[in-house]
């Protein structure tokens, strides 16, 4: 994301010219952009025009709005972020009150003015701004007979692709039937694999499975590769990394950016960091479960009393909260900071996240062991 | 330290609990009072034809219509007696039964009208003469007096139990003319009289034995051994895959060959998914489900083994390799011995294989039965029901004569593997309940046509020409063809292995993991269930929100923990602890799972093999359980 333009006072009111280059910067606008804001961009408009005749003409218009934030939508498949708010400028075609819908796209600017720039939303302002690497893997996690297509961004991981077929039991007779279930499986594969992972942009492709579906797809495609001269692939062998984990699901995710090799490539970006992290809060949860708690209850008490070492929050929850909600959080995650801790806010949208997410979205490890705390209603 | 001290958790008591549960207080009513539904419909002095619903004469043995035999039914009064299955103190259902038939020639295992059918429709209860059923434990011992006022009231039996059957008959007829998709009651369902087996004629029964073991211990070379020497396998065909073998360089594996058929298998030298092959013993046919041993194809061998009544353990004897089975973290031993009790598979042949690598050593065969012996009996594994057999697969020691090498001869004199499959129990099976077939696999082969699924009926019974509906999908089928082991036969009851041809549904509506069910009693598909789990050693602590693979009958699917609603005690069953933080290993909870996808499910009460389930993640096994209620 470039930042053009920025005039703000920490803490207070100001506004932020910027101009997304890829998704990932759309998934931090949504974490910017809260309801209350008003955001200004060139958009396209249909406006009714009486003709000289008589009738009406609806005429496509491209004009700059500026819009008071009533909802935020963020679109992962469609990498398309909308803002649904009521119009504040004047303007010949729209007049003030009247609803619109802006969509943020890629590489046009908008303008961003809020009243309040709290520390979290800084934080954010600067990773954008931060041209580090990003952690751009494909991953092809698979197992027999189903198929996910990831690509794992800086803060986001999209589902390119799923496929599920039906792959016989190898039958004594129909053992025919087994191999070409299994190549048609492993064709479908590669079409998604070729359509989705451009290697310009993708670090490496990571191709996991559990068993040896992996190496038989990894020589498939090599042979296809050589067979239909895709050259793309045959460029890039070096670049494409087998890994095994234990099922084909979703949640195995976590188990590819655990590997070794692949922890190699990645290991300073946020994806990797926020694994780590909560394989931390996991194992110490297994091995001395009084010095990891989770839920909003429990990690207030546990903070009141100096305890929290390593604060584990997602992004979900500074967004949809209301001005006060957010202001407790954010309160927390600096007083943690103050008191030496460490603050790990987990996108939402990698699988890390989405699994805090479903543990309430907030997770500390302790200094210390604190027992009473299972007796605390939740 | 004493003996009999238990060293894990008591599976028993922890599925003994979940049979107690649903056994409370519905067998408070008196026995031998004829039921309190409608009697009135009936008119007196006559039976009604099942086939043809002809109300015949009393007098009359067959239907005037279609010729057909009255119905020989009777209630079996094990059918309330839902002894806690892994409570060895009473007699099991299998002794009930056995006991039952050899005492009235008339009764036929089915009929069995539930007790503890949750709807509580037909309140029936089991016609044994004036008897009081205190608690189903009770029950159990008082069997013996049964059987003799059974056999004198025997007429009274005969007229009582027929205008029950005719009861149900009206019922099902009725629900029928409803709606078709509607779930008539279970215990409506009539039984027809094809279905109910013909015990007697002395046909062998199906006995589906999985072999299960650490990976490289030997399953498939002793299954294909096994099959070689009961004939199944042709000596020229023996000597085809020893030259292949031998090729590839893999001349010790021409006998697994014979059931790893795929060239990935071969190649790699392992079995990646259960073979299943068929041969005759003396007593059954049995059906042999070859599992891999591999830890990640474990989810194959959950697959394959749920079709299992009795399994073999296959161990390595030699030096470090039992030592490594043992192992709980990387060791596929403990987990299959887990997972096969967990399928409810009571008898289990312990198969130490490599002796000749040991010398066949009886210190050594001593030293493994010890340690495995106690871990078996902390999974719930009974020691009647555990046999011992010592073996050599490529020396050819015991397995299907008695041993001829002297230093084996010398201090066992035990049966050979032959013998002891044939010394197991034949299971029940469920021949009278509405058919359930759960869909091991969708193949396409000449004989069968275009869409053609196999697996074991777990319930009721099939035959061709039958109308089916085959879930999730909700289609209906017309089943064309029933094949059983390469050969076409007529009907199929529960517990047969077979592969259906249907007709009139597309290829793409049907998946494994699907059941395949009767058009009036569809099955429950179901993403959000309430289970009752038991944690196993190894794992790892289960948190709301922890994903992990659910896996039921062939069905495997990801899943979400939603909420843990309670603690248990194992030894009680009481609840303990409500909303507990997290289940960390060897504790007993309910918990609500919510699924990616749905699938077929039925609840453990109403069929055991659709309602046990096992929740794997990161590549091991966490918890097994069963479905206590499908919520949604």
């Amino acid at each position: 994301m470039k930042v053009v333009r920025r005039n703000l006072v920490p803490d207070g009111p100001g506004s932020v010219k910027m101009i997304p280059e890829e998704s990932d910067d759309l998934w931090l606008a949504y974490n910017l952009v809260c309801e209350g804001d008003t955001v200004m961009a060139v958009t396209v408009r249909k406006v009714l025009r009486e003709m000289a005749s008589g009738g009406r003409d609806a005429e496509r218009v491209k004009l700059k709005l500026e819009i008071k934030v009533g909802a935020v939508d963020y679109d992962k498949e469609g990498s398309v972020l909308r803002i649904r708010g009521k119009n504040i400028l004047e303007n010949e075609y729209v007049k003030i009150g009247a609803f619109h819908t802006l969509e943020i796209e890629l590489h046009r600017p908008f303008v961003l003015r809020k009243d309040f720039w709290d520390s979290l939303a800084l934080d954010v302002l600067h990773q954008a701004s931060d041209p580090a690497a990003s952690a751009d893997l494909a991953v092809v996690l698979m197992q027999e007979g189903l198929a996910h297509l990831f690509l794992i961004g800086k803060s986001v991981t999209i589902t390119r692709s799923r496929i599920e077929t039906s792959i016989p039991r190898k039958h004594g007779p129909a053992i025919a039937g087994y191999e070409s279930a299994l190549n048609k499986f492993f064709e479908n594969v590669l079409q998604a694999f070729l359509k989705h992972v451009d290697f310009n942009v993708v670090r490496c492709a990571v191709i996991a499975s559990s068993g040896f579906t992996k190496d038989q797809f990894h020589r498939h495609l090599l042979l296809e590769a050589e067979r239909r001269q895709l050259r793309s692939i045959i460029e890039n062998k070096s670049r494409i990394l087998l890994v095994h984990t234990t099922s084909g699901y979703k949640h195995s995710l976590r188990e590819v950016l655990d590997a070794p090799n692949v922890m190699t490539l990645i290991k300073d970006t946020k994806a990797a960091q926020e694994v780590r992290a909560l394989k931390d809060f996991f194992d110490m949860l297994s091995n001395e479960p009084a010095r990891a708690c989770y839920g909003p209850k429990h990690v207030e008490v546990a903070h009141e009393r100096m305890a929290v070492q390593t604060l584990l929050i997602t992004d979900d929850l500074f967004r949809n909260a209301n001005v006060e909600t957010r202001k407790q959080y954010v309160n927390l995650v600096s007083s943690v900071k103050d008191s030496g801790g460490t603050v790990h806010i987990f996108s939402s949208m990698h699988v890390s996240g989405e699994q805090l997410a479903q543990l309430t979205g907030i997770a500390a490890i302790l200094r210390f062991p604190l027992p009473d705390l299972e007796d605390i209603e939740m | 330290m004493p003996r009999k001290v238990n060293y894990g958790v008591d599976y028993d008591e922890v599925y003994g609990d979940y049979e107690d549960y649903f056994d409370d207080s519905d067998i408070e009513s008196d026995a031998g009072e004829v039921p309190e539904v409608e009697q009135d419909l009936i008119k007196p002095g006559t039976w009604r034809c099942s086939i043809c619903t002809y109300d015949n004469d009393e007098s009359m043995p067959f239907c005037d219509i279609c010729e057909v035999f009255r119905e020989p039914s009777s209630i079996c009064n094990n059918g309330n007696n839902r002894t806690a299955p892994f409570k060895f103190d009473c007699p099991s259902p299998d002794d009930l039964v056995s006991r039952g038939k050899q005492s009235s020639k008339a009764v036929s295992k089915g009929a069995l009208v539930s007790i503890t059918e949750k709807n509580g429709s037909v309140r029936t209860v089991p016609i044994t003469g004036r008897q009081e059923y205190s608690s189903p434990l009770a029950s159990g011992r008082q069997l013996p007096a049964n059987e003799t006022t059974r056999t004198s009231s025997e007429d009274n039996l005969h007229s009582l139990t027929n205008s029950l059957s005719m009861n149900l008959e009206v019922n099902s007829e009725r629900s029928r003319n409803v709606t078709t998709r509607r779930a008539a009651s279970p215990a409506q369902y009539k039984p027809e009289a094809w279905m109910l087996s013909d015990n007697e004629e002395g046909s062998k029964n199906q006995l589906n034995l999985a072999i299960v073991g650490h990976v490289d211990s030997g399953k498939s070379t002793l299954s294909g051994k096994l099959l070689h020497l009961v004939g199944r396998i042709s000596q020229k065909e023996m000597h085809k895959y020893e030259k292949e073998a031998k090729l590839k360089g893999k001349g010790s594996f021409a006998y697994a060959w014979v059931l790893d058929e795929s060239a990935e298998e071969r190649e790699r030298g392992i079995t990646m998914t259960v073979a299943v092959a068929y041969f005759d013993s003396k007593k059954y046919h049995v059906v042999v489900l070859d599992s891999p041993g591999h830890k990640d194809f474990v989810p194959n061998m959950i697959s394959g083994a749920t079709q299992a009544d009795a399994a073999i353990l296959v161990i390595d004897a030699s030096t470090g390799a039992f030592e490594a089975g043992m192992d709980s973290n990387g060791g596929q031993t403990k987990e299959h011995a887990q997972l096969i009790r967990s399928f409810g598979v009571d008898q289990i042949i312990v198969a130490v294989n490599k002796m000749d690598a040991v010398e066949y050593s009886k210190e050594r065969f001593e030293l493994i039965k010890q340690q495995l012996g106690m871990f078996l009996r902390s999974c719930g594994f009974k020691d009647s029901s555990m046999l011992w057999i010592p073996l050599s697969t490529i020396e050819n020691q015991n397995l299907v004569a008695a041993a001829s090498d002297g230093r084996l001869s010398s201090w066992y004199r035990g049966p050979y593997l032959l013998d002891a499959i044939d010394s197991l129990h034949p299971p029940v099976r469920d021949v009278s309940k509405p058919l359930l077939l759960p869909i091991c696999d969708v193949i396409k082969s000449h004989s069968l046509g275009q869409v053609a699924v196999s697996g074991k009926l777990e319930a009721g019974a099939l035959r061709s020409g039958l109308k089916v509906l085959v879930m999730p999908s909700g289609e209906l089928a017309t089943v064309r063809s029933l094949e059983r082991d390469s050969q076409s036969c007529t009907a199929a009851r529960a517990g047969d292995n077979v592969a259906v041809s249907l007709q009139g549904i597309d290829g793409g509506n049907v998946m494994a993991g699907g059941v395949l069910c009767h058009p009036d009693f569809p099955v429950a598909v179901a993403t959000h269930l309430e289970l009752k789990v038991l944690t196993l050693e190894a794992a790892m602590p289960i948190l709301i929100g922890s994903q992990v693979e659910f896996h039921v009958h062939h069905a495997k699917k990801a899943a979400r923990v939603v909420r843990i609603l309670s603690l248990l005690d194992q030894k009680t069953g009481k609840v303990t602890k409500r909303a507990p933080r997290c289940l960390t290993a060897k504790q007993s909870a309910v918990i609500e799972v919510v699924l990616g996808e749905a699938v077929c499910i039925r609840e453990f009460s109403d069929c055991r093999a659709l309602g046990r389930v096992f929740l794997r993640a990161s590549g091991r096994t966490i918890a097994v359980g069963i479905v206590t209620r499908i919520i949604e």
